[in-house]
Formats: C-alpha cells, sequence, structure tokens
C-alpha cells in the first residue's frame, strides 16, 4: 500500500505512513490525523525549527537508538569514523544519509531502504547470526 | 579496460580492508582489477547500476560494496572475502 501524510490538527506532528496514528505520540490526542498533500507536508516540515545533526550529535542520537534494541554502535572506534565521513558525504552530495557500503538504485522507495540507520535486522548477516552485523558494520549484536 | 572490476566506496570499510589484498593480488598475478568508486564518480555509480540485476542476485538483492564482478562471466562476489577465496575466483577461466 502507498504511503501518505498525515497531519495532527491539535499539534501539527506530521506522519507518513499508509494509516495515520491511532495516538498523536507528542500531543496524545486520539483520532488526531487528518490527510494532507506531500506539498502541504513538506511545507509544515520545512517551515519548522532547522535542527542540525553533526557527525557528533547523530553518533549520539544513533547510541540512544541502539540503547533499547539488542545490537549497539561497533565498538571499533575507527570502522565508526570511518563510515560517520561517508554517511554525511553521502548526505552533502546526494540527499540522504545513504549507507556509504552500498548504492542508490535511484528508485526513490527502493533508496530509502539504504538510509542510515536501515532495517538491517532483517538482512541476512545480521538476522539469526550470533555475531551480526549490519551490512557496513556500523551495528553489532550486542553481546 | 579489464573485465575484472572492483566497485568500491571511499569511506566503506569492508572496501578499505579489501584493497591491500587486491594490491598483493595483482603483484603475484597477471589479474588486474578496474577499480570503480561509486559514492564520488557518478559515472562509476552508473556502470554499477548498469549490472544491476546480476549483482543484486548475488548480493542480498541490493547495490553492495565491495562487489567484484567478471564482465565477460557476470560472476559476482560481494563482500569482504579472504585472499585465497578471491585469488581463485579471479583466477577462474
Amino acid at each position: 500500500m502507498k504511503k501518505r501524510y498525515w497531519r495532527c490538527f491539535v499539534c501539527n506532528d506530521v506522519h507518513y505512513g499508509i494509516a495515520p496514528p491511532e495516538l498523536c505520540p507528542t500531543c496524545k490526542v486520539l483520532h488526531a490525523y487528518v490527510e494532507i498533500t506531500a506539498a502541504e507536508a513538506r511545507k509544515i516540515l520545512g517551515g519548522g525549527a532547522d535542527v542540525d545533526l553533526a557527525p557528533a550529535d547523530f553518533r549520539q542520537a544513533i547510541e540512544r537508538f541502539a540503547a533499547g534494541n539488542e545490537f549497539m554502535v561497533n565498538p571499533d572506534a575507527e570502522r565508526v569514523e570511518t563510515l560517520l565521513q561517508g554517511i554525511f558525504e553521502n548526505e552533502k552530495n546526494h540527499g540522504l544519509k545513504y549507507c556509504p557500503c552500498r548504492l542508490r538504485t535511484k528508485d526513490w522507495d527502493e533508496d530509502l531502504r539504504i538510509i542510515c540507520p536501515c532495517n538491517f535486522t532483517i538482512h541476512e548477516t545480521y538476522k539469526g547470526v550470533p555475531d551480526g552485523e549490519c551490512w557496513c558494520g556500523l551495528f553489532v549484536r550486542r553481546k | 579496460m579489464s573485465k575484472l572490476i572492483m566497485f568500491h566506496g571511499r569511506e566503506c570499510p569492508h572496501c578499505r580492508r579489501m584493497m591491500p589484498l587486491i594490491e598483493k593480488l595483482e603483484g603475484e598475478t597477471a589479474v588486474r582489477f578496474d577499480k570503480r568508486e561509486i559514492w564520488h564518480d557518478e559515472k562509476n555509480a552508473d556502470l554499477m547500476r548498469s549490472y544491476k540485476p546480476v549483482i543484486t542476485a548475488k548480493c542480498g538483492g541490493q547495490l553492495r560494496v565491495p562487489t567484484f564482478i567478471n564482465t565477460e562471466t557476470n560472476d559476482v562476489i560481494c563482500g569482504e572475502v579472504e585472499y585465497d577465496k578471491l585469488k581463485a575466483w579471479a583466477l577462474k577461466e
């Protein structure tokens, strides 16, 4: 099913998905989402505060993301540094934080799957592998 | 152009680890790789995309680096591989 855009009529949170959230995660109001156009979504999101995530901030963001999961950021600091360089180079040159160890196909939906962090938990390098890791090695299964 | 292409990314750690093995192989044998960096050179990226059906069939359904392809046989391996395996693959007729 095709994903669409939804706006919370109370707090203007924007959701991109096949259905609106039942509960707004920000203002906690039930049944608050109304469908909007992609152009409206872009205007709402583009008009908000400009949040700039430097590599160090992104590093903290993925640490917090991993903290609630069965994986962690790779303890190999040099590898992580190299990958963060690539991720930010790709964002600068190609628009999004694409994985440095894969390539865009130029199909928009397909390429959304290689934005870091990607859903590597379904990949053969991680799923069911005791010492599994994502393809690039940024995330590794927690021991 | 060599029939063997290595697609790699400048900031890909797997690719960096494979580079010394490629140099060793080229030093020990007549094998030569046409090394194509794919994130900072769009022509190289397009070349890799042109092999998408062949590469994705062997690489988890994706365009991953490093990828090694024999352009005559469409034989593909991707990811970090041990030296002996890489050598055997490269020397395979």
